[in-house]
């Protein structure tokens, strides 16, 4: 139990600042209200650093917890720069209006509440080893958001988009639960190194397999992956921006390490040669990831809603991370460009800091009535209108289509080399056209921001009063820049978080275990 | 690896990451690690680049950006200088940052960005960063009537050519010559280019550009080539590696069959690429068109520094070009034939700047025949000892364009020594006027001469030696012509056109403010030449001086353990560029102990290792004889130029060669109108290409873009197609989700039993 308190402090820290926020977001005094988002910030430095001294655990993947919880850290700190104010702008207006303040009436609080709440969730994710814990690490995960969707905006559009998200994220809930259980029926335990060993012990029987593949389909929701990625369009156009961000990076992360930790109990030692999952969950995987990248891009290229753009993005590069998912960790798990769970747990920072830069300029700008800027012609010309937006805009739109040498093509050439080096030469190839389809969305993004001159059309586009936004673009882009030409610590990082223990029988279990060591050392010698 | 790179995490594709491998990959023992100080030379211009890239973003108006460059550049200078006071005889490499570092099997491409220095490097990076210094003050007098955003630009573009040529100059690879050999083709299309609302600059800006192309394509060609053959393109690992040592000692027999035809193209393929920047036949018209870019620009870029970068990729590369049979040779008939060919077209120029434009040609010629003589010490000191008086002359002829509003015919200027404040320009014009002459004592002359002697001890080049004396008198008589016609005789000088360029006006409007009624009557007594000040005299001065001192070069500097002879020689012979170094450093002591198999040092691979050649007609040693007869060919000249162009000459349109040239028929016509060869261009390049480029056009828009737009209307037909799915309606969503999951699971089923049966 001490040992789990060890990797559990970022989880302890954003929990005491969401009980704290929940006070402080209703606090009669101003200064105090205001004070709010402060909490949440330090909160989440101090999980960043209690996350970097996180010690190693036991099991499959025993360093992954410092790397995915600072990248949540990181790119929490990010979105909170962008959510903050989302809620609480009308609210304080009419505070300054003479209004008196009414707690009842406010949920300033609760906004920030759920927000802490979620990424605590998420984090929990990553410290997850038990399937009732993985399952309510992924609830934790989700439930606020919806509540947050539906409060982000006062407008029925964000309504409808919550209770969609919450139905169909219940059925979701329920899919992979049911896998759960399955997985619970076939092995005994809830436990996924013990059902690890299990199945390295026995095989997999076929309602385990079925179990696994119910499980996999039904956590794929979260990362919006066909078939489950339906409600992904409405949910972020009918969400505020900043909740749209939040939506591209954390509910994604999430199912990203929950697929991680499940397809670890199978282990990518199957196939001929070894280097493959059991074909059935490849052959699924495979058609998810091919049938994902293919109608998130095509479906995005008709769209002239940008936050519906940036969905139908998000589907596809679900797709894409899926490819390093089927790739797994290669042979050689000590060369990043074969270990496509290295380049997964990469890419996932990397999409988060690119994309929370995207949604950041449409957060920033909104027109005279207080609407958000959304339509592909709200953004014409912001290069020449509002230099900094556009830029930002510019660099985070071409990194996220992968566009050389930005941050996002290290990310994606990872995905790429991670997918001809475990031989999946025709989802590569899948992949391929595929970005070539994406450049087609994303350069007209850039060509109408950059190109275009401004309209003068009746409804122009204004600077939002929030200095957070522009400033969480600019650092997304400039994180892009960055790390761009400083990849080496954050490639070192996944690299070393997506070091793999492939499971050993159960039966042998404390034979083999001597025999495990020397390996983990040998993977630790290869990294240095 | 902390500091892993971009790059290095872009090409590390195949590559496994491995840090340690990086810093220590293998170099031969002789290359130590030098001092990072080093590094200034380049980044104190690269930090010149960026403020002036600042001040032009704030719009700053003052002199400011002249101030910093001169100042940065003057650093560089002294950093280049303790640089030479510091050497020890050993190269050694400095390296700024891990570049491209991929290991891939037993194999790995490495280039570094690091400085690899040796004598050659030093050699170069003196004059270059001394120079550019001097010229940099110059510039900030005569840009001053562009304050303002072209006058940042200006300076932000001459510190970027200064960062370039250092990349070019000082790189331990030939990657990083590739980077600073395209960055000075930037800077100098940039430059070219400055007056940019100007047609003519603009075309010969691009001419520039596309011309360099050419030979920018030959050199990447060897730069791959090299890197398939010797795999590396690190010059340490590349002069040590025991291939080229193999080929070398088998070059030193002249059993060229050894070596394979892939490793002999190399040299040829680099050999284009210093044809185009170094402006040599038939890669040459760009050069002259170049004059439209401002004066300091064509001082230092088009006369001292860039255009040598071809030089010093030959003399850097000679191990690679001796070991090519065919290499040299061409190297040394382009480069005579480009300098006859410039001496006569710049006979017949009246434009002074041109005339130094094909001077500038001609003497590179000189330089390259030099290296195809097997001297490349020739070649180098002819570089230095040009680089000076070329930037002079090229500086005075800028003084007086900048002082007579463009004038620069030579029809419509006499005189000007008599014109007050003249005195300084007429007196550097002199000087670099004998330098380049040749006349004897000069140093122009003595560099010159060290090609010439070697024409005649290397076999097979005693007729291009004789061709290289002939141009020898014709660039006295080109030279002294510009002097007798501007400089002496009776003054008179009309302004140029640029009086009512509002450009220029910009500077001088109050100063001719009453001019400003009077269009195209401009005559003497109403224009007052604007002589030149503070920082264009001083600059005259200091090079006026630069060019008789260097002179001295050739007493000093002797070292007798190397058998060297001068600065240049010792400093040539120390490095990669001296090919007795290569067929070993004791190549004297080699050839005394067994004079049958090693050559004779300083007489190549190629010929007879007996004694010296004799000088035809006259007997004795060349290296003598050559004094004597490159001194009266070079005064019989300068004697023409005086009689033709200054003896009785009393007005500045009209002189004796007027009715001498009628004799000669068409001649003086053709070759004022450069033998017409961007004509034959035009015809023979451009004018087909033109016209495959439409078909192309057409093929392109109707055929290709056709198939690509069906390419690229299939995803949307999909989409109209799958769009429905997106409906909006809750339970329609729900029903697809569990479908979805249903079907995937089947077609799972299906597969999974397919490959159960079928296996």
């Amino acid at each position: 139990m001490t040992e789990k308190l060890a990797i559990l402090w970022p989880e302890i820290f954003l929990f005491i600042a969401t009980c704290l926020v929940m006070i402080t977001g209703q606090w009669p005094s101003r200064a105090i209200r205001q004070f709010t988002p402060w909490i949440c910030a330090t909160a989440l430095v101090l999980a960043f650093f209690a996350a970097m001294t996180s010690p190693a655990t036991q099991g499959m993947f025993p360093a992954i917890v410092p790397y995915a919880k600072m990248i949540i850290a990181a790119v929490g700190l990010l979105i909170l720069l962008l959510l903050s104010g989302t809620v609480d702008r009308q609210l304080e207006l009419d505070v300054d209006n003479g209004k008196p303040f009414q707690s009842i009436r406010s949920n300033r609080g609760e906004f920030y509440a759920f927000f802490m709440f979620s990424l605590t969730g998420l984090m929990l994710t990553a410290s997850a080893d038990d399937l009732i814990w993985l399952f309510l690490a992924l609830e934790l995960t989700s439930l606020p958001t919806y509540i947050m969707v539906a409060v982000s905006r006062e407008e029925d559009s964000s309504l409808e988009a919550a209770v969609k998200y919450f139905f169909l994220g219940a059925l979701g809930a329920a899919i992979f639960l049911y896998g759960f259980a399955m997985l619970y029926g076939a092995t005994g335990s809830t436990n996924l190194n013990e059902i690890a060993a299990v199945f390295a012990s026995d095989g997999i029987s076929s309602i385990g397999m079925i179990g696994m593949l119910i499980a996999v389909i039904g956590v794929s929701f979260k990362i919006a992956a066909v078939p489950m990625h339906f409600y992904t369009p409405d949910v972020y156009q009918g969400a505020a921006s900043p909740v749209s961000a939040m939506l591209a990076f954390v509910p994604k992360t999430a199912g990203f390490l929950a697929l991680m930790f499940l397809l670890g109990t199978v282990g990518w030692g199957s196939g001929l040669g070894g280097g493959h999952l059991p074909i059935e969950i490849e052959a699924t995987l495979w058609i998810m990831a091919a049938l994902t990248m293919t109608v998130g891009n095509i479906l995005a290229l008709l769209q002239s809603s940008v936050k519906r753009i940036l969905a139908y993005s998000s589907i596809a590069h679900s797709g894409y991370m899926l490819v390093g998912i089927i790739a797994g960790p290669g042979s050689d798990g000590g060369a990043f460009y074969q270990n496509g769970l290295a380049a997964v747990l990469f890419y996932l920072f990397t999409y988060g800091v690119m994309t929370v830069g995207t949604f950041a300029v449409l957060a920033s700008l909104e027109h005279r009535n207080g609407r958000e800027a959304d339509h592909i012609d709200d953004i014409r010309g912001i290069c020449k209108s509002h230099p900094v937006l556009g830029w930002t805009f510019v660099i985070t739109v071409l990194s996220t289509l992968g566009f050389p040498p930005l941050l996002g093509f290290i990310g994606k050439l990872g995905l790429f080399s991670a997918g001809i080096s475990a031989g999946h030469y025709a989802l590569i190839v899948v992949l391929g056209i595929n970005s070539a389809i994406a450049a087609c969305y994303y350069l007209r993004l850039v060509a109408v921001a950059y190109i275009d001159d401004t309209e003068k059309t009746k409804d122009p586009v204004y600077t939002t009063p929030f200095i957070m936004r522009p400033l969480a673009g600019v650092l997304s882009a400039g994180g892009v820049i960055l790390f761009m030409v400083f990849s080496g610590p954050i490639v070192d990082g996944a690299l070393n978080a997506a070091s793999y223990v492939a499971p050993v029988p159960a039966d042998h279990h404390d034979e083999h275990h001597a025999e495990e060591e020397p390996r983990t050392d040998e993977v630790a010698l290869l990294e240095d | 690896m902390m500091t892993s790179s971009l790059l290095n995490s872009m090409v590390s594709t195949v590559a496994a990451i491995a840090p340690d491998t990086a810093g220590n990959a293998a170099q031969p023992a002789a290359v130590g690690h030098g001092p990072s100080w080093v590094l200034l030379i380049p980044f104190l211009p690269f930090a010149g680049f960026l403020l002036n890239a600042l001040y032009a973003a704030f719009g700053v108006k003052s002199k400011l950006p002249a101030w910093t460059t001169v100042g940065l550049l003057a650093c560089s200078f002294i950093a280049t200088l303790s640089m030479f006071m510091g050497y020890d005889g050993t190269p050694y490499t400095v390296q700024a940052f891990e570049w491209f570092s991929i290991h891939y099997g037993d194999k790995s491409f490495v280039a570094n960005f690091s400085f690899y220095v040796d004598t050659l490097t030093i050699y170069w990076m003196l004059f270059v960063t001394g120079l550019a210094t001097l010229i940099a003050l110059y510039a900030s007098e005569y840009m001053s009537h562009d304050v303002g955003q072209g006058y940042n630009r200006f300076f932000a573009a001459f510190a970027l050519f200064v960062v370039s040529m250092s990349c070019l100059v000082m790189g331990d690879n030939l990657i990083m010559l590739y980077l600073g050999w395209e960055g000075v083709g930037l800077c100098s299309y940039l430059l070219i280019g400055y007056f940019y609302k100007k047609p003519s600059a603009v075309a010969a800006a691009k001419k520039a550009f596309i011309v360099n192309r050419i030979g920018d394509l030959g050199l990447a060609l060897g730069v791959y080539l090299t890197f398939v053959h010797f795999g590396t393109v690190q010059y340490a690992e590349l002069f040590a590696s025991e291939t080229l040592q193999s080929y070398m000692a088998a070059a030193s027999h002249g059993d060229f069959g050894a070596i394979p035809g892939e490793a002999q193209w190399i040299a040829l393929l680099l050999m284009i690429g210093a044809f185009g920047k170094s402006a040599q036949f038939p890669l040459y018209v760009w050069l002259p068109d170049a004059m439209e870019g401002p004066t300091p620009v064509s001082a230092l870029i088009h006369a001292a520094t860039m255009v040598t970068a071809g030089v010093y990729l030959i003399a850097r590369m000679y191990p690679v070009f001796l070991v090519s049979e065919n290499a040299l040779p061409i190297v040394a008939w382009i480069g005579t034939i480009t300098a006859f060919l410039a001496a006569t077209i710049g006979m017949a120029q009246f434009d002074i700047k041109r005339i130094m434009a094909y001077s500038t040609v001609s003497q590179l010629g000189y330089m390259f025949a030099g290296l195809g003589f097997l001297t490349p010490t020739g070649g180098a000191y002819h570089v230095l000892t040009h680089a000076f008086f070329k930037a002079l002359l090229f500086l005075c002829c800028g003084a007086v364009m900048h002082g007579f509003a463009g004038q620069l015919d030579l029809r419509k200027l006499s005189g000007l020594w008599k014109v007050k404040g003249w005195g300084i320009v007429s007196l550097g014009m002199l000087v670099g006027c004998i330098n380049l002459a040749g006349v004897p004592f000069t140093a122009g002359y003595f560099s010159k001469d060290t090609i010439l002697a070697e024409a005649f001890v290397t076999p097979g080049y005693a007729f291009l030696g004789w061709v290289l004396i002939l141009t020898a008198g014709l660039t006295a008589y080109y030279t002294f012509r510009v002097f007798f016609r501007v400089f002496v005789g009776p003054v008179e000088y009309h302004p140029g056109d640029e009086l009512h360029d509002h450009d220029h006006d910009h500077g001088h409007g109050e100063e001719h403010s009453h001019d400003a009624g009077q269009h195209g009557d401009h005559h003497a007594d109403h224009f007052h030449p604007h002589a030149p000040g503070w920082a264009i005299n001083t600059v005259l001065v200091v090079l006026t001086g630069c060019s008789i001192l260097a002179t001295g070069l050739y007493f000093v500097g002797a070292d007798k353990d190397a058998h060297t002879k001068h600065y240049a020689d010792t400093m040539v012979s120390a490095s990669s560029a001296s090919y007795h170094s290569h067929y070993g450093t004791h190549a004297f002591e080699y050839y005394e102990k067994d004079p049958e198999h090693y050559p004779q040092p300083g007489h190549g691979p190629r010929g007879s290792i007996d004694a010296p050649l004799a000088m035809p007609l006259t007997g004795g040693d060349p290296h003598k004889m050559m004094y004597y007869i490159s001194g009266v060919v070079g005064v019989i000249g300068i004697a023409l130029a005086w009689l033709l162009h200054y003896h009785g000459r009393t007005k500045a349109s009209e002189c004796k060669m007027d009715a001498i040239a009628k004799r000669f028929g068409p001649l003086p016509r053709w070759a004022e109108n450069k033998w017409y060869v961007d004509e034959l261009y035009h015809a023979i390049f451009v004018k087909p290409l033109r016209i495959i480029s439409h078909v192309f056009h057409w093929v392109d828009k109707l055929l290709v873009d056709g198939i690509v737009n069906v390419f690229g209307f299939l995803p949307r037909v999909f989409a109209w197609i799958i769009r429905p799915s997106q409906s909006g309606v809750l339970q329609g969503y729900a029903v697809s989700m569990a479908g979805g999951l249903a079907i995937l699971l089947f077609v799972v089923l299906i597969i999974v039993s397919r490959a159960g049966g079928a296996s």
